[in-house]
Parts: C-alpha cells; structure tokens; sequence
C-alpha cells in the first residue's frame, strides 16, 4: 500500500520516532569519537558509521515528516526529551571507554538489522523500499561490530576482560531495545511491521550468543519486562536531558533560523 | 635516547654529500621529475621532508580537534553530517601524511608520541579558540581557504609522494571550502544575532589566518634549500598576499568589517578598531593591510597560546586511552573477522 489508513499514523510515526532516535543517538555519540578513536584508520571508519547512522534517521525523519508535516530538522531537534522515542542503550555516555562504544554497538546494530529486515517487508510501500536500502547498509556495521569483537575478545588478557567488563555493563540496557511503542500490535497485524520466521527477541540472541561464543565472551540475555516503560514511551534515562542540551545547543540559541 | 627513537630525526651537518650526486639530484628537480622514496637524496632534504610531512600530518590530526568538538552541537542534521564527514577527512589527511612520513623512516607509533610530549610541533592556527558556532564557520571559509592556496602551492614541488597525497587532499579541501562558503553566507544572511557572531568570530580568526603563512621571508628565500629544492613552491609573504586579495574582498562583500584587535591570553578579543591600512592598490591589484602581531605568533609557537595545553592534552587523552586496544591488536591471536 502507498497510503496509510489514518488510525495507524500515530503509531506507526511511534515506531518510526523510534528507528531514527535511535539511530541519531548512536550516531551523535559514535561522531563524537572522530578525531579520538585508538587507531587512524579506524577513526576513518567508525566515523563512516556514525554519519550512517545520522543519515539514516535523517531519511527516517524525512518519512515522518510525511505524516506529521514538520520538517526533518524540527523533528530531530524542535521535541522536548519525553517526546523522543529511543531506547536507553543510546542515550548512555561511552565515556570514550572502546570496548563500551563496540559492546553499544554489539547489541544495537544486531537489533537495527533485524528491526530493518522486518520494516524492508513492510505493506507501506515508502517505508519497505527505505527500509531495504538501510538494511543493506547495516549489514556493514554488524560485520565492522563483530570483527571487533573477535579480535578484541582474542587480543590478550587486558582487552579480552575490558570487552566481557562492557558487555556486563551495557548488556542489561540492551532487551530494552525491545520495548514497545504505542501502537505496535495493531502496525503488526496491518503488515505493516510484519514479524519474523521466528521470535525477533530469540533470533537476536542466537546471532549475539555465535559472535560472543567466537569472541570467547560471556553473554547473559534476559527477556525483556513486557511491563517496563522506558524510552520507547518517552521515559528517559538522567543521561537523555543533557544529550538533548548539547545536541540543541546552537539549534536552540533562534529556533527557526537556518544555519 | 635510545637510537631508535632518533630514526629519521637526526642532521649530520658534517656529512660531506658526494657534490656530482647532488648535482644530479639537483638537475632533477629542475626539469620537473619527481623524487621517490628509495632515490637518492641529500640527508639534509630527507630529513626536511620528513620533518615537514610530519609537521602537517600533526597538524591534520590536532586541527581535527576544534571542529571536533562541535560536532555534537551542530545546528542541523545536514551540518552535523557535513561537520563529521569533514573531521573525518581530516583524520584521513593526517593517515595519508604519517603514511608518506612513514615512508622517510620515522614510525608511526614515535611520531605520535613525540608530537604529546612535545618534541614535534603542528600548525600554530590550531591554537585559538573556538567558542562559538561562528568560529566553525570562519574555520571552514578562512582556514581552509588559506590551507588550500598553501596546498595547492606544495603539490607543484619535487617529493613525490608529498606531491601525490596534496592533490588528494586539495580535492577533498575543495569540498571543505564549498561548504564553509556555504556557512559563512548562511550565517551572515541571518538573523542580526547569527550575523553578529559571524563578526566577532571573523575577528578572531582573521589574523590567525595571515599568520597562518608563517613569518615574513628571510630576503633570500628563494635560494634557501626548502625553495630551490622545490620543498615550497611559494614564499610565504606572496601566499599571504595571495589570500589578502581573495579574502579581503569577500569578506567586505558579505558586510563583514576587517579589524586589527587586541587580545587577551585567552584569545578573546578586548578592543577592535577598523583596519586603518586596509586598501586596494588599483594599480598593482594587491590589498595593503596592518601586519599581524609576530610576537604573539612566537609566543604561540612557543607552547604559550591559549589551547596548547588544551589540544595537546585531548590528543594525550586520545593517545592514552587507546593504548590497550593497539597492544590488543599487536598481540591478537587472531586477526580475522568472523564469517559471514
């Protein structure tokens, strides 16, 4: 279908708020590792990553914009933080700490692959043909993420417990990628957001548990609390506020202008 | 010091060149063939050369640092695209020139390490502040500009591999210089607040940019080994002569006003009155204007500007904090990613 029925706008601008708060989070907190990353080239490609993650929830916005009429650069930076949709995982400073910043993207670009699979079969034809495109890409990233992980659970001693340390730490933010919006069920049964051969929840697991079992890592996935609220429905973490004020900072400064 | 960690550095000014192999090199350089890495040269040019790739690659990597910073803060998703993608680029610019160091002798992992503790310099330019979104923007439009007129100038001398990696690298300046124009005119077509802060942000970096050309030249600069070796193609005098009748201009044309200022130890400016030497001269087509402050770049120079402490210490920082990743991967069992 190219037009939406008008009950499943809302929701489905829920679900779309929250691919692309997610991946602009991820890609606001990855940017800032350009110029500081361990190796140049790695630098390079890490930076290649985060600009990824911001066009692509620049693309997201622009779809959004369709159904709510704001533009891209009012969505992305015009909301008050319980307006925005993502997942805590994101929003968690990485403190420059690299084996943080590879076990964040670990668990999300595992997650935003599969998320892309489902939406690339979408029954709304815009966002099936954006969604293929995305996913194509993001097949890259979890390549770049699971090379890093076996080679830093391989690496030595030092690097090997600095990962499993990260993956403890960021892991129990990570089932809470699988929050709910508002509206979800009812995008499900349209097609519009159609599940997987299986449950999305289990197949995450296995692809994370081979990469850790190659990596010589420990992981631990609990299912996700179908009752915890979180950033899906606008309940951030004491991270999400001063994000937002440096992200808007200059943006905030004339509202409206254009920079 | 142990002696490796003097590989490449190291100027024997009693080494007697043999003067029918410089002659040879010399013929060379001037009819225009390009120098390799393995072909024969003067100690005194491999080790200038090294030197001053060294210095740039530095200078990529520490620019990177200001701009840098406001990448989380970049008002729109297209500036903050553009922001990351152009700090990558310079990262970039900073592998490509270690890489032609590399080349010359020097490791890596050494010029890294001279460069936090200060054994080796960079760019003097990356010095100043940037405290505002205004400075980005004169950071792209002016600094860039003047990198590309000395850039453009180096990829006509004699050390291939240099030459190579400038013209790579003016490709992508040319990107950076279109966007920064791009900047500066939305900036000062704004509101009066965003063409205010286009003005006090020029005011600061209008003379950090003619300095950006080094000090004035030594009368007989052309003679000296770094010219008639073709290390530089252009004094730096005429580079900034150069920059003054494009800048200059356009600069006034967007309603900026040219100052000569005074500054505090942090950069800030605390009294601007208009550049009273500021004139075209109709008849040579050159802009005549109030030279910069040398003490203060020798000061700078010197470790005594106000972010020296600042840039090295966030490249320290950088340095530091990646240290066990770079063991983990010399050390690694394994190399290889997974399979698909």
């Amino acid at each position: 279908m190219n037009t939406l029925p008008e009950n499943l706008k809302k929701p489905l601008t829920n679900l779309l708020l929250s691919v692309a708060d997610d991946k602009l989070m991820l890609g606001h907190r990855n940017s800032d590792w350009t110029g500081l990353a361990p190796i140049l080239e790695e630098d390079i490609a890490f930076s290649s990553l985060a600009q990824d993650e911001i066009a692509h929830a620049q693309t997201l916005y622009e779809l959004i914009s369709s159904l709510t009429g704001k533009s891209a650069d009012e969505t992305a930076y015009g909301r008050s933080a319980d307006e925005y949709r993502c997942a805590t995982i994101v929003e968690l400073p990485d403190d420059y700490n690299w084996a943080v910043a590879i076990a964040r993207r670990f668990f999300c670009d595992h997650f935003d692959l599969l998320r892309l699979k489902r939406l690339s079969k979408s029954s709304y034809k815009p966002l099936a043909d954006l969604a293929s495109r995305l996913h194509a890409e993001e097949k890259v990233h979890v390549q770049h993420v699971d090379a890093w992980m076996v080679r830093l659970g391989h690496g030595n001693d030092d690097s090997k417990q600095r990962l499993q340390d990260a993956l403890d730490t960021i892991g129990p933010y990570a089932p809470m990628l699988f929050e709910q919006v508002d509206g979800e069920a009812e995008l499900v049964e349209a097609g519009i957001y159609p599940q997987l051969e299986n449950e999305m929840f289990i197949i995450w697991c296995d692809d994370l548990q081979q990469v850790a079992q190659q990596s010589g890592l420990n992981l631990t996935l609990a299912a996700p609390d179908a009752d915890a609220k979180g950033g899906r429905r606008g309940l951030h973490s004491e991270h999400f506020a001063p994000l937002l004020d440096e992200m808007c900072e200059v943006y905030r400064l004339e509202p409206g202008a254009a920079w | 010091m142990s002696g490796s960690s003097n590989v490449g550095m190291h100027i024997d000014h009693n080494v007697k060149e043999d003067p029918e192999k410089i002659a040879e090199f010399e013929a060379k350089i001037a009819n225009g063939t390009l120098l390799e890495a393995d072909d024969w040269m003067p100690q005194a040019y491999r080790t200038g050369m090294l030197k001053m790739a060294e210095h740039h690659a530095n200078s990529e990597i520490i620019g990177a640092l200001p701009e840098g910073e406001w990448i989380t803060r970049a008002p729109s998703l297209l500036r903050k695209l553009a922001l990351t993608a152009k700090v990558q680029d310079e990262i970039g610019h900073g592998q490509m020139l270690y890489r032609v160091s590399q080349d010359l002798g020097k490791s890596r992992d050494l010029m890294l390490r001279d460069l936090i503790t200060g054994k080796t310099k960079y760019h003097n330019v990356f010095n100043y502040p940037a405290p505002t979104w205004g400075d980005i923007t004169m950071i792209q439009w002016l600094i860039d500009g003047a990198a590309i007129l000395n850039q453009k100038s180096l990829a006509d001398g004699a050390y291939g591999p240099y030459v190579r990696t400038m013209r790579r690298i003016n490709m992508e300046e040319a990107f950076h210089f279109k966007s920064g124009e791009d900047m500066v005119l939305t900036l000062m077509t704004g509101t009066p607040m965003q063409r205010q802060m286009g003005q006090d942000a020029f005011d600061r970096w209008w003379y950090p940019s003619l300095m950006f050309f080094g000090p004035p030249d030594k009368p007989n600069c052309e003679s000296l080994p770094p010219m008639r070796w073709r290390m530089k193609t252009v004094s730096n005098d005429n580079l900034r002569q150069r920059f003054i009748n494009r800048f200059a201009p356009a600069a006034l044309d967007l309603g900026l006003k040219i100052h000569v200022v005074e500054k505090d130890e942090n950069g800030l400016v605390i009294s601007k009155k208009i550049d009273p030497n500021l004139k075209l001269d109709e008849s040579t087509g050159n802009w005549s204007f109030t030279e910069p402050d040398w003490e203060e770049f020798y000061r700078v120079i010197r470790g005594n500007g106000p972010c020296n402490k600042q840039r090295l210490g966030l490249r320290r920082f950088s340095y530091e904090q990646g240290r066990w990743v770079r063991q983990a991967i010399r050390q690694g069992s394994t190399a290889m990613p997974p399979a698909a």
